[in-house]
């Protein structure tokens, strides 16, 4: 077997970042247009709305609790099996819920089965393109990333149609066979052996020196602040301005123009980390920075340009620090240890997804009004961008980004046991 | 007013034929239970009626009340009493001489109620020559209604007790010699809302239909299924498969159990009311479970093809790579980071380069 010293960053890698694509956009999108089905679920069980989204909510918890038993069982087998197997569950779970009788029956099909399928897809992808680009990650990562939005807008309309022509069950049978796609793109993912694979060491290994390593906590802890504040808008954004005064078609329209202007913003960024030099880190903190001082004057704002501006500004800078985020990962920790890397910090920082929606709607019912909820999102911004100073490297201005090189020799400094096999196929 | 007097009463001059033809009148709108609010009230008894449903909102205009000479008082106050603790609805519809286009306002009566329907009419010309009549359909109407003019504008006020589905239908005043200026009124029970859409279920699913009234209380409700096209009553013979229940008085549900083929088509919900009967519709259509399984195994067939093309085409370029031996890796990982367009793995030898790797 033979090892590369350094990534591809292109080639085949181009098609990992097809695979990418389409797969955000079949969990993601999947996930963000399932809204449609919630009405029939609605009407079809007859249990109120508040019990239905549990379904999406479970679904996505555990793809994001899952995510480092993706990882881990990447790490040992390879991304592509795992992913193949990700799809085939996921489109399992989304079969078995067209026969549903109840609504527990959802909760257990779509929300457990189709979740633990996504959670062994997503992860192991991105992680895997990470290992494929060095110099072009954030843009192979921004390219990816914008499967999400743009499926968001092709899935809407098309579950919709499915609804008309075949009632829910039928288009339930319909997503799980559209889910299956996700086993094409895992075939995609031809493994890749890089030079400090053998060395990191298995999965086990891995985690306890991730968990070890100081710069990895401490962005862990950043991107969960970060994550607490940044679904907030998408969540609150309507509401708030229904309570301004707004009506529906206008704000719904408004959310289409903030996802247009994310779209924008990931590809945007994505170029500009990687021509930019240094640390990507820094882009992260601005961005970061940006996004939460975007939030703190929402509640200042009050005409609808004032408005309308803003979600643009906002729809831009929390679109640009996606890529971002996932690239400054295999800085840190190297490509060796990504799958894991990335699986920990999905994990943890989906905790701060789940809190900041409820605490937002905590904060709304108790005080009347938005303004407390935007402005708390945009303190965890910040408090997340102050924690990324502290990474190594912050301020090095002409100090390179970590090469493979250097994780090699510092995972044989502290001693990592070797691996008594083999890490996937060539 | 003299016009307007000539057509109110006949001109007999002797008074037998008067009190003949008064009591045919009387006998006649008897039977058609037109006879509240007539225009030959004492003013006490209307002060009455307008006093004691003083909080519903009313478009009324003040009329002079024209008391013609032939009723007697009592018979009339007796119709009165009858239906006075009825509501009073009150419509009105303005009409001017240019327009020609005839005027009408839909009227929804859920309940028996006084209904007073008021055309008033702008012309610039004679108020007196203007020929006003009323007609229910086409039926022409005699009495029960008032003329006033004010200004240049001619009132007419027609009041009908509604008490059952005879006296609802279409109202219309006249204007003109030859009826050239129209209102009407058209007083029906409310709609009922089925389902626009087709609801679309499987074979051996359950389905609930429902019809639903906005603001209305129907006293009853029935579903009738369509046989080619016959209704035909449902739930008469109550068993397991039709259930109809309904949460609230203003909707009804059928639930529809052991879905068949055979039970696709229109289904009809009519609500019963004082008034009349009004009716919706939902459309059901059963599909067997093939129609989207086809398409679910058309999509994974396309899935498998997918996915052994691409393993397929892996193995094939892993073959005519493998002859080459290992060196060739880091030389084909410079060759990438020269970023070739066609994106694919390069096969077939290339010219080795003296260079170490990892520097």
């Amino acid at each position: 077997m033979a090892y590369r010293a350094e990534p591809p960053d292109g080639g085949w890698g181009w098609m990992v970042v097809l695979s990418a694509f389409f797969q955000s956009a079949l969990v993601f999108g999947v996930l963000r247009s399932f809204g449609v089905f919630f009405v029939e679920f609605v009407a079809a069980f007859e249990e109120p709305a508040a019990r239905v989204s549990w379904i999406a909510s479970i679904g996505i918890a555990v793809q994001q609790f899952g995510s480092p038993v993706g990882s881990a069982l990447s790490t040992k087998f390879g991304p592509r099996p795992v992913v193949m197997t990700g799809g085939i569950l996921a489109a399992l779970g989304m079969l078995l819920a067209s026969f549903a009788t109840s609504l527990t029956h959802l909760y257990l099909s779509i929300g457990l089965l189709s979740g633990s399928g996504w959670a062994l897809t997503f992860t192991p992808t991105l992680a895997c393109l990470s290992r494929y680009f060095s110099r072009r990650r954030s843009l192979a990562t921004g390219l990816a990333l914008t499967g999400v939005g743009l499926s968001s807008f092709a899935f809407a309309p098309l579950f919709q149609w499915l609804l008309n022509h075949y009632a829910w069950r039928g288009a339930l049978l319909l997503v799980s066979a559209l889910s299956l796609h996700l086993v094409a793109c895992g075939a995609l993912l031809r493994p890749l052996s890089l030079a400090e694979d053998p060395v990191v060491g298995g999965p086990g290994a891995q985690i306890t020196s991730l968990l070890r390593h100081g710069p990895f906590l401490r962005y862990t802890v950043a991107l969960t602040l970060i994550n607490t504040g940044y679904f907030i808008p998408y969540v609150h954004l309507v509401a708030h301005l229904r309570d301004l005064g707004w009506d529906p078609l206008p704000a719904a329209f408004l959310l289409s123009v903030a996802a247009i202007s994310d779209l924008v913003g990931r590809v945007a960024s994505g170029w500009l980390g990687d021509a930019v030099p240094g640390p990507v880190a820094r882009l992260l903190m601005l961005w970061t920075t940006l996004t939460g001082v975007i939030l703190a004057l929402y509640p200042v704002a009050e005409a609808p340009t004032g408005l309308v501006a803003l979600t643009v500004a906002y729809g831009f800078t929390s679109g640009a620090l996606t890529p971002v985020a996932f690239s400054v990962l295999p800085e840190l920790v190297g490509t060796g240890k990504i799958y894991c890397g990335l699986g920990l910090v999905q994990m943890v920082e989906s905790i701060g997804g789940l809190l900041g929606a409820p605490l937002s709607g905590y904060l709304r019912d108790v005080t009347g009004n938005y303004t407390a909820s935007f402005v708390v999102a945009g303190t965890f911004l910040l408090a997340g961008s102050g924690v990324l100073i502290t990474l190594p490297h912050f301020f090095c201005f002409s100090a390179p980004t970590s090469r493979p090189q250097d994780h090699v020799t510092e995972a044989l400094d502290t001693k990592v046991p070797l691996p008594e096999e083999g890490l996937g196929e060539d | 007013m003299r016009a307007l007097q000539g057509l109110r009463g006949p001109r007999a001059p002797a008074l037998p034929l008067f009190l003949l033809c008064f009591l045919a009148a009387v006998r006649r709108s008897l039977e058609d239970g037109l006879s509240t609010a007539a225009p030959f009230t004492s003013l006490p008894v209307q002060e009455e009626i307008t006093t004691k449903y003083s909080n519903l909102s009313s478009e009324s205009h003040n009329i002079s009340v024209t008391a013609a000479p032939y009723t007697s008082l009592p018979v009339q106050e007796e119709m009165m009493t009858k239906y006075s603790n009825l509501s009073l609805e009150s419509h009105n519809i303005s009409m001017t001489e240019q327009s020609n286009m005839p005027v009408e306002k839909n009227i929804t009566l859920e309940r028996p109620s006084n209904v007073e329907l008021t055309c008033q009419f702008t012309t610039s010309g004679d108020l007196n020559s203007v020929n006003v009549t009323w007609k229910k359909g086409d039926k022409l109407l005699e009495d029960n209604y008032l003329v006033n003019a004010t200004g240049s504008i001619l009132y007419t006020q027609y009041r009908v007790a509604v008490i059952g589905s005879k006296q609802m239908g279409s109202y219309s005043c006249f204007f003109g010699e030859k009826k050239q200026h129209r209102g009407t009124f058209n007083l029906k029970v409310p709609e009922i809302n089925g389902k626009n859409k087709p609801l679309i279920t499987y074979v051996g699913d359950s389905v609930v239909l429902m019809c639903k009234c906005q603001d209305c209380l129907p006293l009853n409700w029935t579903w009738y299924g369509v046989n080619g096209s016959v209704q035909v009553p449902i739930g008469v013979p109550v068993n397991d498969k039709y259930v109809i229940s309904g949460k609230h008085a203003n909707e009804t549900r059928l639930k529809i159990t052991q879905l068949s083929e055979d039970d696709q088509g229109t289904y009809w919900c009519h609500a019963i009311f004082e008034l009349g009967e009004s009716e919706g519709h939902v459309e059901l259509v059963v599909l067997s479970y093939l129609v989207p399984l086809k398409a679910f195994c058309a999509i994974v067939a396309e899935v498998v093809l997918l996915v052994t093309a691409i393993l397929l085409f892996e193995m094939y370029t892993q073959k005519k790579k493998k002859p080459s031996g290992d060196g060739k890796e880091f030389e084909q990982g410079e060759q990438m980071k020269l970023d070739d367009s066609n994106g694919i793995e390069n096969s077939g030898p290339r010219h080795r380069k003296n260079e170490s790797v990892g520097q």
